[in-house]
């Protein structure tokens, strides 16, 4: 029924997690034959490529691992893997030096010719390495030649749909795709699998990432039965501009200004931050800063464009265009003046710092899977530093390049493992089945509803009555995800995508909502109205969850291990 | 509230490929309320969404940061998401097509396949000249550095190839991202493949014609006709290192054929081969017929080597329709069907012809063969030109060059109206 490939190494995804295990494999052994496939075209999807602000790298001998990783642990309110936490900021350091020096990235330098490096919100030293204002695209363009250079081959519009498994559902044996261009499934059977297709909650009403994405990995992972962890951790990044009725609405305004010392004002012209982060104001961590603009907005005191206001005039508008000019240009094709005058922003659903459970080597639950970049939880903890996520995707891409080149070196690791019979058929049908439904509910009005619901009861701030009442509403969801009816011919069929995102949307949604009914405090990006405040004598566990026989989560609580930094020194770290 | 303020027409190129043909537009209205704050996108988004869920069109981060939604916009290469409503003028239609030079796999969505085989003749990839384990030490003010500027944000959208007139018709032609790319990579003292990189850039470099089209579209406000000057001047002060050019394979080879005119001649270059600048334009006492004619250098430029001499041939007047056959304001591409006799030879001839009509009695009829090389100038009302697919001419709705290599403007072909249909003299 389908094409069939057979490779070593199957990456899913194009980020900078995927080209740099593509990259870091190939290069420790160029006789891998290696796959790659991406839902968008080659090198041009993603959130890596949307980074803007910058990378969070300890180059300065000012500067130490040490401060980073506590500054980690800091804005994670503690719930961080620690051994993911100490790998990121010490390996980011080789990392970024080798996307100069292998990949040819160019960041902007300082006058005496050594690598700038910027402030950002919650950091003890300016250490995040940019190119100008739009840091993604030096990355993500850089790596994406040096695929093409390695000669790797890409399946562009071509997502994973579902990961294969073996006959006794721990191993991974492929993936399924999707070719949008055909409306063809295809079947990759491979030795090795990494999910790095990047999270990107845009199952809420107001969203960063592009609109394309879709939680694919974190959703496929879980319906294959990996263990997730911290699936209530989502980030709402600050500064989302508002823009009404327009699809690029939730794009950001990136950290950077606020570090710069940019202001933010509610309705009645307060700087509100003054009152909820007295010492750091503005350059409070997203989830304090966040949750701040959302209180004030529910209190009454919004501005008239239904947000807040953030101001970087005051620094001189010489200064915003010289170090923004991307973020002033993004405004003024919405005739917002960043340099001169005040911008409506809002809280935007940003960043999944839950995900898979791995070790440093990227190796997750099940056999033959490795997962890497936002697809996996554990290194943020219950927040995510400004500059941290762009850091995790590439420390953590060549993390699992050079672990996965390891595996398949072993003669018994490099081979294909059976996929179950008959399992990729019976998944193809299902998932064709809207194609050819006589009736059924709209693609585009379940999107709507799963971001709605999700944005007003699973939002920046939560209460167990609108979890329970968002999980109700979820499963009612689920069955109209399942009902959905698309027509239309198979050839680049945007609303069968669009169907196929629901199905994954509404999985991460059930996952947010169940972890996020087990937290009783607030912690990081976890905010609940009904438990205000942070419970250090509660609170230290990370939530894991699995699908379960019934196909509903099963759910525990583990303590967090303080490995190398024990809750006092935590407790205790001043920045 | 609709009103007719906010009411805007859409055109949209619809192609379908299981019926495959040429496409076509559909047409829908939509109310724009906003439009300084409505993008293309937006606009896209929402008749797929309120009116047809069946049109494609290809969009990843929204933020002009991926370069996935470029496309044609009223006749200009731009890119959807950075686009606003209110960007073009007020009343007009909104027109989308896809970028040209790419096989359109549905609707708006283009093969970028083409652009990243071209991509990559420049080798567009950093290669370490050492190993080294520490980032370069490069002041911020470092000359090259500041050559380079903003040009390695290039997203690789299309947009500058799409606009380009040359990129699609020269094999040995990278094109203005790829060279672009090059000259980033030539400029930066980090890189190891100087050399090979120069000699392909400059190989490719010459077929730009600095009609400055990649730079006016670039939706990141990079040059790519800098960047392409730049490589050439890079061959003044590096002659030495560069190996000598082996002639490219089409260099050797006799030129082409014209590609749609087998046989048909420019039909207006008889007899007025001996009148070679002047350009006059006479009417009859009647005001019907006008006569107009330059031939200019041709010959010398090698029309001669694609087209047989015809200065012996007959002239004839042919009809070219009737008079309700051209909308008044309208210019038309008719197809001359008649047969050409000399002789005892006698040959069918078919012969695309241009007819503007001005007024109910004013017509301006030109030979539709470009006096480059011969191919077929089509009018493209988007950009209110004559165009030529070949090499990228272009001529303004009078026939004067505007753009690229052809030596002098369309030949004008003398026409007469005779009982209400509309005749032009050919040979």
């Amino acid at each position: 029924m389908t094409p069939k490939h057979t490779v070593d190494l199957l990456i899913l995804g194009m980020g900078a997690a995927a080209e740099l295990a593509a990259i870091y494999a190939y290069d420790a052994n160029p006789k891998l034959n290696i796959l790659i496939a991406t839902k968008a075209l080659k090198g041009k999807g993603g959130c890596s490529r949307m980074v803007q602000g910058g990378f969070n790298v300890v180059l300065d001998s000012s500067d130490s691992h040490e401060k980073h990783f506590m500054d980690t642990l800091k804005g994670g309110q503690y719930i961080n893997d620690q051994d993911l936490a100490l790998t990121l900021v010490e390996q980011a350091t080789p990392t970024v030096k080798e996307l100069e020096t292998i990949s040819g990235c160019f960041f902007d330098r300082r006058d005496d010719g050594h690598i700038h490096q910027k402030a950002f919100a919650g950091q003890s030293f300016d250490r995040t390495v940019h190119k100008g204002d739009l840091t993604g695209i030096e990355i993500i363009s850089r790596t994406t030649e040096q695929v093409f250079k390695r000669r790797i081959p890409v399946l562009e519009e071509t997502r994973a749909v579902e990961l294969l498994l073996d006959e006794t559902g721990t191993v991974v044996t492929g993936a399924l795709l999707f070719e949008m261009r055909t409306g063809k499934f295809i079947v990759v059977e491979a030795a090795a699998t990494l999910v790095a297709t990047g999270g990107g909650p845009t199952q809420y009403r107001f969203h960063a990432p592009g609109p394309e994405k879709s939680a694919d990995g974190i959703a496929m992972l879980y319906r294959a039965g990996a263990v997730m962890r911290d699936m209530e951790m989502i980030q709402f990044h600050p500064t989302g501009l508002i823009i009404p009725g327009s699809v690029v609405a939730g794009a950001l305004l990136e950290e950077g200004l606020r570090g710069a010392g940019a202001h933010l004002y509610n309705g009645k012209g307060e700087r509100y931050m003054k009152t909820y982060a007295p010492e750091v104001a503005e350059r409070a961590t997203r989830d304090v800063v966040s949750r701040s603009a959302y209180l004030e907005m529910i209190a009454g005191r919004a501005c008239p464009e239904g947000g807040v206001h953030i101001d970087a005039a005051h620094l001189g508008a010489d200064f915003v265009l010289k170090n923004f000019p991307g973020m002033a240009e993004r405004c003024a094709q919405f005739n917002y003046d960043l340099a001169n005058g005040r911008v409506p922003v809002s809280p935007s659903a940003h960043f999944f710092m839950g995900g898979a459970a791995i070790d440093k080597d990227c190796y997750a639950s099940l056999g033959k899977l490795f997962v890497a970049g936002e697809d996996a939880g554990g290194v943020h903890g219950a927040n995510r530093l400004g500059g941290n996520g762009i850091c995790e995707s590439c420390v953590y891409g060549r993390q699992a390049g050079i672990s996965i080149a390891k595996f398949l070196a072993s003669k018994e690791n490099r081979t294909i493992v059976k996929t179950a019979p008959k399992m990729a058929e019976r998944m193809a049908e299902r998932l064709a089945a809207p194609l050819t439904a006589t009736s059924g509910t709209s693609p585009l009005e379940n999107r709507r509803d799963i971001q709605e619901t999700n944005w007003l009861q699973v939002g920046v701030v939560r209460n167990q009555k609108d979890l329970q009442s968002a999980l109700d509403s979820f499963t009612g969801m689920s069955e109209n995800v399942a009902k959905a009816k698309v027509s239309g011919s198979q050839a680049y069929n945007m609303i069968y995508n669009v169907h196929l995102d629901t199905l994954n949307m509404i999985d991460v949604s059930i996952m947010a909502a169940t972890s996020a009914l087990q937290r009783d405090e607030t912690r990081g990006a976890h905010t609940r109205s009904d438990f205000p405040q942070q419970r250090d004598d509660y609170g230290l566990f990370n939530t894991f969850l699995w699908r379960g026989e019934s196909n509903l989560p099963v759910f525990e609580k583990r303590e967090v291990i303080f490995k190398h930094k024990s809750l006092e020194t935590c407790q205790q770290f001043k920045k | 509230m609709q009103s007719k303020q906010t009411l805007r027409k859409v055109k949209i190129y619809r192609y379908d490929p299981e019926k495959g043909g040429e496409g076509q537009f559909s047409t829908y209205d939509l109310n724009i309320e906003n439009p300084a704050i409505t993008t293309i996108l937006d606009v896209l988004i929402r008749i797929q969404k309120e009116q047809d869920p069946s049109i494609s069109f290809r969009y990843a981060c929204r933020v002009n940061m991926c370069g996935s939604c470029g496309m044609v916009i009223n006749g200009r290469e731009g890119l959807a998401c950075k686009t606003n409503v209110s960007h073009l003028p007020a009343g007009q239609d909104i027109t989308l097509r896809p970028l040209n030079h790419f096989p359109v796999i549905k609707d708006l969505v283009v093969d970028m396949g083409p652009f990243f085989t071209k991509y990559e003749d420049a080798l567009p990839f950093f290669e370490p000249k050492m190993k080294h384990d520490e980032p370069y030490i490069i002041k911020a003010d470092d000359p090259k550095r500041v050559d380079i500027g903003m040009a390695t944000d290039c997203i690789a959208c299309g947009c500058c190839v799409s606009s380009c007139t040359m990129v699609n018709n020269h094999e040995g032609y990278a094109g203005p991202a790829a060279l672009n790319r090059a000259f980033t990579l030539l400029a930066d003292e980090r890189d190891a493949l100087f050399v090979p990189r120069l000699t392909r850039a400059l190989e490719s470099c010459y077929n730009c014609r600095t009609e400055f089209n990649c730079t006016e579209v670039c939706p990141k406000q990079i040059s790519g006709t800098r960047s392409i000057k730049y490589i050439q001047r890079l061959a003044v002060t590096h002659l030495k290192e560069l190996k000598p050019l082996e002639a490219h394979p089409a260099e050797e080879l006799p030129p082409k054929p014209p590609k749609e005119e087998p046989d048909t001649p420019c039909c207006c270059k008889a007899g007025h081969a001996a009148d070679p600048s002047r350009r006059s334009f006479l009417k009859t006492a009647a005001g019907m017929v006008g006569i107009a004619s330059s031939v200019g250098i041709a010959g010398v430029l090698g029309v001669a080597a694609v087209a047989p001499t015809l200065a012996s041939n007959p002239k004839q007047w042919v009809p070219a329709g009737t008079l309700k056959d051209f909308p008044v304001g309208g210019i038309s591409t008719i197809m001359l069907s008649y047969t050409r006799t000399q002789g005892f030879h006698s040959a069918a001839v078919n012969a695309p012809i241009l007819v503007r009509r001005d007024s109910e009695t004013e017509f301006l009829c030109f030979s539709s063969s470009c006096p480059h090389l011969g191919c077929s100038v089509a009018w493209d009302p988007l950009s209110a030109r004559f165009k030529c697919a070949c090499h990228g001419g272009a001529f303004d709705k009078d026939g004067n060059v505007l753009a690229g290599p052809p030596p002098r403007g369309l030949d004008r072909l003398p026409w007469k109206i005779e009982d209400g249909i509309i005749k032009v003299e050919v040979v």
